[in-house]
């Protein structure tokens, strides 16, 4: 038999198969349009101050009532806010706000782009409450948005209010149940390009009992954390710490049975009577923590066999005013960067096993690289002239928060990315589109 | 003469007319001669012979005259009749033909069925053949509504008997008939205006509603050679316009028709006469009949063109007119009879086919086993069921019909996913898409519909004209039907059933079927279906000149209709016509014979280019359109990419552990030393460019991303290539693995079928389990909502996530309140890049002006299509100009906020207009002078007409059709079809010469043998 020529035909075969194959391999591409979506900073209210901690003096803003999509260089690293909420092309960094009621209370948030569900666990709607919702539509169109209360008496009705564009709505927190204590808030815009922020206030009389940036979450979920909790060591002449609130709640149909356990400088623990603690569901439940620890500040780490959001309440007397402030769950740490300009915060971070590299930059430009590394709890404090963090690597399981502290009051800010890179791929014009 | 007998009352005179007729003759006369019951009288007559008639006729001593020869035979035999003495009681006329020979018993016989029936005054032999005497060919004689001859009787009956007895019959033939004279002369004889053809019914229905009978009487029997009708002899009667019988007969069948029929039945016969007539003429010029095509259309106009004829022989039959015309209704033939005739003719051919073993097998069991007498009377005890059941390729097939209806579960209903689109329910739809010159799809287009969109119209005739139906049937039945043509192919290359089936079977399961069925693609199943006729008629490729011009053009027609589907056949079959041209230039450096070679190429490329030629104006785009000769009908959905498309599988959601043993069989077979060597040779390269073209990306068809090619068309040839191929390795393996030791082609021989087994058990079980859930499913839910076709043709932007290799992607396109119907995404226009920049401004929120451009180019709405990322929904309630109008489970609608239409008339004085529009056009009133804008893709068949002038027509900055109007008034808006029409005209031209080109011609009745017409 003739080999030759079938030889021949299977060689060229598999030729024109290599061939085809090297060009199908190097034909197939994509092309995509990537952007960081504006960051939204909410407005100054009556009586408030606030300052916007910013990356650069370069980033670009617009005041949220302009008609025009015109932008402007901030030209400062600490953007003093005068009254409008502000849309700012932050890229990659965060934004951080701080506000304050001069002498009474100060605290802190991140500016972030819109989201489709916001969480905010804390303020009351009882008669200390001078708390406010400020929602926000960025958008050109109006939105409708849906807000969902629950307090300790359950579930209240569903309020549904109209933000027209480039506006926004203030909402008194007592009108979302009236007379109730404990608050937990959704926000869930039905259209729009939609930001919350809630302020808790609270005072008796023209004594003010303190306040709050409460920041939120966009999601209930079985585990999390909340990495900084300030710990305030008792006063001279007194016995016990002022104590932490925890507030709890398990927004589905089923009760949650929940865990604990308290990360710190001197180890894990789970206090007395968390440890498979239940919580009613629709329930707003608080219960109070007093952990022995004799770090600055801790963690806890809540596990849960139903979806949950919480945070703590934590009571801070200094230079003999008293404010509290809420520390809500932070999600797991990645690379990204947070403008701390003027707050010089103390970082907190939490894991089992911390391994944080941080790139800090200065307001002279100069960067400074930092690892932090350590078991269930590390802190640590930039220095004042710190303009940037950058989060450049960081093991699983790492979480961090920021407590802030000024002559108004005490803050918190969970590390969390405020705009998150938008890769699109470029959309084609295909009339599959119209084919079931 | 024999000396006449009385045996009865009545007086016989025979006439008999002669006309060239000495071939025949001497047998009629010694036929007269030899009655049982003598003829009484004979006279002749002679209509101006030629021939030998006349001395025949005195050479028998019968006595005749003579006349013209233009003379009819009706006017002959009044002729003699008026010679005879006056006419007796009981004497009758007995008409003889020159070529009609009674039997000895026919006149004795006739004379027996009228001696009782005093009402019947004419009576007729049964009519058998001249040359076969078996040959049935009259036993009484009618009319059919369109004007066709009626005996009843099937194409070359056999006589035995079966329709033998005395029947009431409208008409008997003027050959042989019995007529008694006095009702002859009173009704004025045969009518002269039917020189020849017809008086017979003629003359028979005058009987009738003169209140008498006729008769046939079969046991009387007459031989009829037919000679005019046979066009044996030349018909020069009057009026025979050009000596053309068949004109004569088409002509004096509508006058017998028109001047006996009820009046107020003469329209509907018209029209019926008019409509068989052009259809007839159809007929005959498919058979390449121009002659007989011309007799059919020339015969009823002139006709038509002189009524007078008709009304005077209406008035003259009037006059004898005792009972009404419609007393003959019950001897003219029902339209179903002629069904029902043809029908039969269908299911005893089918019937025979099936039961083909069944005349065999009980001849040879009468022969074979009841050698005793008695065992003849013993009935045969048929197993005809068992058996029938127990062939292979019954078995088969119900096993592959079995395995196609489980894996069809979700496909019975109207078909619609994957690259097939939603099919209209009407045929009519389809034919607008394919006759229309402006489609309204995306921002319109004015693109040539494919021929396949014709095909599936015209197909949908076989279910009355409901397309979808058509569509599901044809995907329900595909696999049987591509097993049966694989089967017609593989008959040709074993006669091994247990070979033949089995492969065919594997070919309606292989990975190209079942991902074709899966993935909706109507060209590679066509393809699968055609290919094995296809390759049985273009076997001798290489050796062409082998091959007539008329196979050549029957090829070429086929290749039509796989190059309608798609032309990715086209380049199959080009590249197949270079590489043998190749290799014939080199063949010729050894044999100089340039008529051979010249004569290979022409036939190669005439089987090539004009089945192109046929399908333009769709393949004269694909030159300016590349990508169109890699496409298939439909939406263009990815392929599988290079290392699937090896296995045999060009995509369709096929697991990936189904591997076809394609590949291997091909390789193996390269090394046979049999014809296998040769076709897997055909078969590698098929998968060698089959690799190639599915490593190519085009964007078409409505889909502007990068689409990997399908490949399936050339896969599934190469599949086929690999199928013959392992058959006829397998067939001339065996004898040789019978007689040969064991050794490595036992070996591989047992891998082989080893490896096809497992691979046909897989593909079957696959079928009948997940197979199933394929992208065509039925009746799936819409993508528009109802509610967004409230308005009509209003232009909507739809955003959806579309997921393809998977990936899910948000893509957009243009609807018009509407799902798209099939046809539509290969009409499909190009992307705007304004608007695919104002879509990707929405679904990433940077579109400020998004909203501006949609309503430039006339869109009202955006919808997004559920479900899709809340990100997008965000994105554009965050962008400006865009009102929410609803959110549903459907997905959620913004209206654009500037108000926009189709049609917009910007006046002088800045004030914007927007008319209404019918679908394509519009007919309006302008208030002044002004810009006229139109939201449709610029195009030069638009046209703005105003007092008969056409408006200066030019691009906006939108690049859309802009007309200045000048003045106030009405204007016309028309999409101007000329064009689209003038190539329509041609391609039908072309494929009505291509199919008269490739169909048997027919034969003139004088070219066909006596022998044939016996």
């Amino acid at each position: 038999m003739k080999l030759t020529r079938p030889i021949q035909f299977i060689t060229i075969f598999l030729i024109v198969f290599g061939l085809a194959n090297l060009v199908d391999a190097t034909t197939s591409s994509k092309t995509y349009t990537e952007s960081f979506p504006a960051v939204v900073c909410p407005p100054t209210l009556a009586g408030l101050s606030s300052q916007i901690s910013l990356g650069s003096t370069k980033t670009q803003f617009q005041r949220l009532q302009d008609k025009t999509a015109k932008t402007a260089a901030v030209k400062l690293l600490r953007l003093p806010v005068i009254a409008d909420s502000l849309l700012v092309n932050s890229e990659v960094t965060t934004p951080v706000v701080w506000q304050s009621r001069a002498g009474r209370w100060g605290g802190a948030a991140l500016c972030r782009g819109p989201v489709a569900s916001q969480w905010f666990v804390g303020a009351s709607a009882d008669v200390t409450t001078r708390g406010r919702l400020i929602v926000i539509n960025s958008g050109l169109s109006d939105s409708i948005v849906d807000i969902q209360a629950f307090s300790e008496k359950g579930r209240q009705q569903l309020q549904t209010i109209t933000v027209k564009a480039k506006s926004y709505s203030v909402a008194a927190l007592d009108s979302f149940a009236p007379g109730d204590q404990a608050l937990a808030l959704l926000v869930e815009p039905q259209s729009g390009r939609v930001n919350s922020f809630m302020i808790d206030e609270q005072g008796q009389g023209l004594r003010s009992i303190g306040g709050d940036l409460v920041n939120s979450v966009s999601s209930a979920s079985k585990s999390l954390t909340i990495p900084a909790i300030p710990s305030q060591k008792p006063a001279r002449g007194q016995t016990n710490s002022q104590g932490h609130t925890i507030r709890i709640l398990a927004p589905g149909q089923v009760d949650a049975d929940i865990t604990v356990e308290v990360l710190s400088a001197d180890g894990v623990f789970v206090p007395v009577g968390l440890n498979s603690r239940l919580i009613s569901a629709g329930l707003v439940t608080e219960f109070v923590l007093k952990p022995e620890v004799s770090s600055e500040a801790f963690a806890i780490r809540i596990n849960s066999t139903e979806p949950i959001v919480a945070a703590v309440k934590s009571r801070i007397t200094a230079s003999g005013k008293s404010d509290y402030v809420w520390s809500t769950p932070a999600p797991e740490l990645s690379e990204s960067t947070i403008a701390i300009t003027g707050l010089s915060p103390l970082l907190v971070f939490a894991g089992d096993q911390i391994n944080v590299s941080i790139d800090l930059t200065l307001v002279n430009g100069k960067i400074i690289s930092k690892s932090v590394v350590g078991n269930n709890i590390a802190t640590w404090r930039p220095p004042a002239s710190a303009r940037t963090l950058t989060i450049t690597t960081v093991k699983k399981g790492n979480f961090a928060g920021a407590i802030v502290t000024s002559v108004n009051g005490i803050g918190y800010f969970p590390f969390a990315i405020g705009s998150e890179l938008v890769k699109i791929e470029i959309p084609d014009s295909n009339i599959q589109v119209l084919n079931p | 003469m024999a000396p006449k007998a009385v045996e009865d009352k009545f007086r016989v005179v025979a006439v008999l007319v002669t006309h060239n007729g000495a071939l025949w003759l001497p047998e009629v006369v010694a036929a007269l001669g030899s009655q049982t019951r003598p003829i009484d009288f004979i006279s002749a007559i002679d209509t101006g012979s030629t021939d030998l008639s006349t001395k025949l006729l005195k050479s028998a001593r019968i006595p005749f005259i003579t006349t013209e020869s233009d003379s009819g035979f009706g006017k002959a035999v009044s002729l003699v009749v008026q010679t005879l003495p006056e006419c007796e009681t009981d004497e009758w006329i007995w008409l003889i033909h020159d070529d009609c020979a009674p039997a000895p018993t026919a006149l004795a016989q006739l004379l027996a069925a009228v001696q009782d029936r005093p009402q019947v005054v004419m009576a007729g032999p049964k009519l058998l053949g001249w040359h076969d005497r078996t040959h049935l060919l009259e036993a009484g004689v009618s009319i059919a509504g369109n004007g066709a001859r009626w005996t009843g009787l099937e194409t070359n009956e056999y006589d035995q008997g079966q329709h033998d007895g005395n029947h009431d019959v409208l008409a008997v033939s003027t050959a042989g008939a019995l007529i008694r004279r006095d009702v002859f002369e009173e009704l004025g004889g045969l009518d002269p205006n039917l020189t020849l053809f017809r008086d017979d019914v003629d003359f028979g229905w005058r009987v009738r509603i003169a209140g008498h009978s006729v008769l046939a009487a079969t046991n009387a029997v007459a031989y009829h050679a037919q000679a005019a009708a046979n066009e044996r002899r030349i018909v020069d009667v009057e009026g025979a316009l050009l000596h053309r019988p068949l004109l004569l007969d088409r002509r004096n069948a509508a006058y017998v028709l028109l001047a006996n029929s009820s009046g107020w039945l003469l329209p509907w016969l018209i029209i019926q006469l008019l409509g068989s007539a052009f259809a007839r003429a159809i007929g005959y010029l498919l058979l390449k009949l121009p002659g007989y095509a011309g007799d059919e259309l020339l015969a009823i106009s002139t006709l038509l063109i002189k009524p007078q004829r008709i009304l005077h022989a209406r008035r003259l039959r009037k006059k004898h007119r005792f009972v009404s015309s419609r007393i003959v209704a019950a001897y003219i033939p029902p339209r179903w009879s002629q069904i029902r005739h043809g029908s039969e003719h269908v299911i005893e051919t089918l019937r025979s086919k099936l039961f083909r073993h069944e005349q065999a097998s009980q001849t040879s069991s009468v022969l074979e086993s009841n050698e005793e007498d008695e065992d003849l009377l013993t009935p045969v005890r048929s197993n005809e069921w068992v058996r029938f059941f127990k062939r292979p390729e019954i078995l088969g097939f119900l096993t592959l019909g079995l395995i196609t209806l489980i894996n069809s579960r979700q496909r019975f209903g109207d078909l619609v996913g994957g690259a097939l689109a939603l099919t209209p329910e009407g045929a009519s739809d389809l034919w607008r898409l394919y006759f229309e010159s402006w489609h309204q799809v995306g921002m319109g287009s004015s693109s040539a519909t494919p021929t396949w969109v014709a095909i599936i119209a015209l197909g949908s005739i076989f279910t009355l004209g409901n397309a979808s139906f058509f569509v599901t049937v044809l995907f329900l039945t595909a696999p049987l039907l591509i097993m049966w043509s694989a089967l017609f192919l593989l008959k040709k290359l074993t006669q091994n059933l247990w070979i033949s089936i089995p492969a065919a079977f594997l070919y309606a399961i292989s990975p190209v079927t079942l991902a074709a069925i899966s993935s909706g693609r109507l060209a590679t199943l066509v393809i699968l279906m055609l290919a094995p006729i296809i390759a049985t008629t273009i076997y001798k490729w290489e050796t062409i000149e082998e091959i007539s011009w008329r196979k050549i053009f029957t090829i070429a027609l086929l290749l039509s209709i796989l190059y309608a589907f798609t032309l990715m056949a086209f380049v199959v079959a080009f590249i197949g016509l270079i590489v043998v041209s190749i290799s014939d230039y080199e063949k010729h450096a050894q044999l100089a014979d340039d008529k051979l070679y010249a004569n290979r190429l022409k036939k190669r490329a005439a089987a090539v280019l004009v089945p192109f030629l046929v399908n333009i104006p769709y393949s004269l785009e694909a030159i300016v359109q590349p990508s169109r000769f890699l496409v298939e009908p439909g939406i263009a959905i990815p392929g599988a990419g290079v290392v699937k498309t090896v296995l045999g599988d060009p995509g369709g959601l096929l697991p990936i552990w189904l591997v076809s043993p394609i590949l291997l069989v091909l390789f193996v077979s390269l090394f046979s030393s049999t014809n296998a060597r040769r076709m897997a040779e055909y078969g590698i390269g098929l998968l060698a460019l089959a690799t190639v073209i599915s490593s190519i990306d085009i964007s078409t068809h409505g889909n502007e991303a990068s689409t990997r090619v399908w490949a399936g068309p050339v896969i599934a040839l190469a599949t086929l290539a690999a199928i013959c191929a392992g058959t006829v390795l397998l067939d001339r393996l065996r004898p040789t693995l019978v007689l040969s030791h064991v050794h490595y082609r036992h070996y591989l021989a047992a891998f082989f079928l080893f490896t096809t087994i497992v691979y046909g058990v897989m593909a079957s079980l696959f079928s009948i389990t997940t197979g199933a859930q394929s992208l065509v499913q039925a009746n799936r839910a819409t993508v528009m909502p109802a509610f967004l076709n409230v308005e009509g043709d209003v232009k909507i932007l739809v955003l959806r996530e579309v997921s393809s290799a998977n990936q899910s992607k948000i893509q957009f396109f243009i609807s018009r309140g509407k799902d798209i119907s099939m046809g539509d995404p290969d009409v499909a226009p190009k992307q705007t890049d304004a608007i695919a920049q104002a879509a990707l401004g929405l679904i990433d929120g940077s579109g400020i002006t998004s909203s501006t451009t949609l309503s430039d180019y006339g869109i009202k709405y955006v919808f997004a299509k559920a479900p899709i990322k809340k990100e997008t929904i965000r994105a554009i309630d965050g962008l400006g100009g865009f009102t929410r109008t609803s959110e549903t489970a459907a997905g959620v609608v913004w209206q654009v906020a500037r108000e926009t239409g189709r049609l917009i008339f910007k006046a002088e004085n800045s004030a914007t207009i927007f008319l209404e529009t019918g679908i394509e056009g519009a007919r309006t009133n302008l208030p002044s002078a002004g810009t006229l804008v139109l939201t449709e893709t610029y195009n030069r068949s638009w046209q703005v007409l105003q007092d008969g002038f056409r408006l200066e027509r030019s691009k906006n900055e939108q690049g859309l059709p802009t007309f200045k109007v000048e003045k106030p008034g009405e204007i016309s808006l028309i999409h101007d079809g000329t064009i689209r029409r003038g190539w329509i005209s041609l391609q039908l031209i072309f494929f009505v010469t291509l199919v008269v080109l490739a169909l048997p011609s027919g034969r003139r009745k004088r070219e066909i043998s006596d022998k044939e017409l016996a």
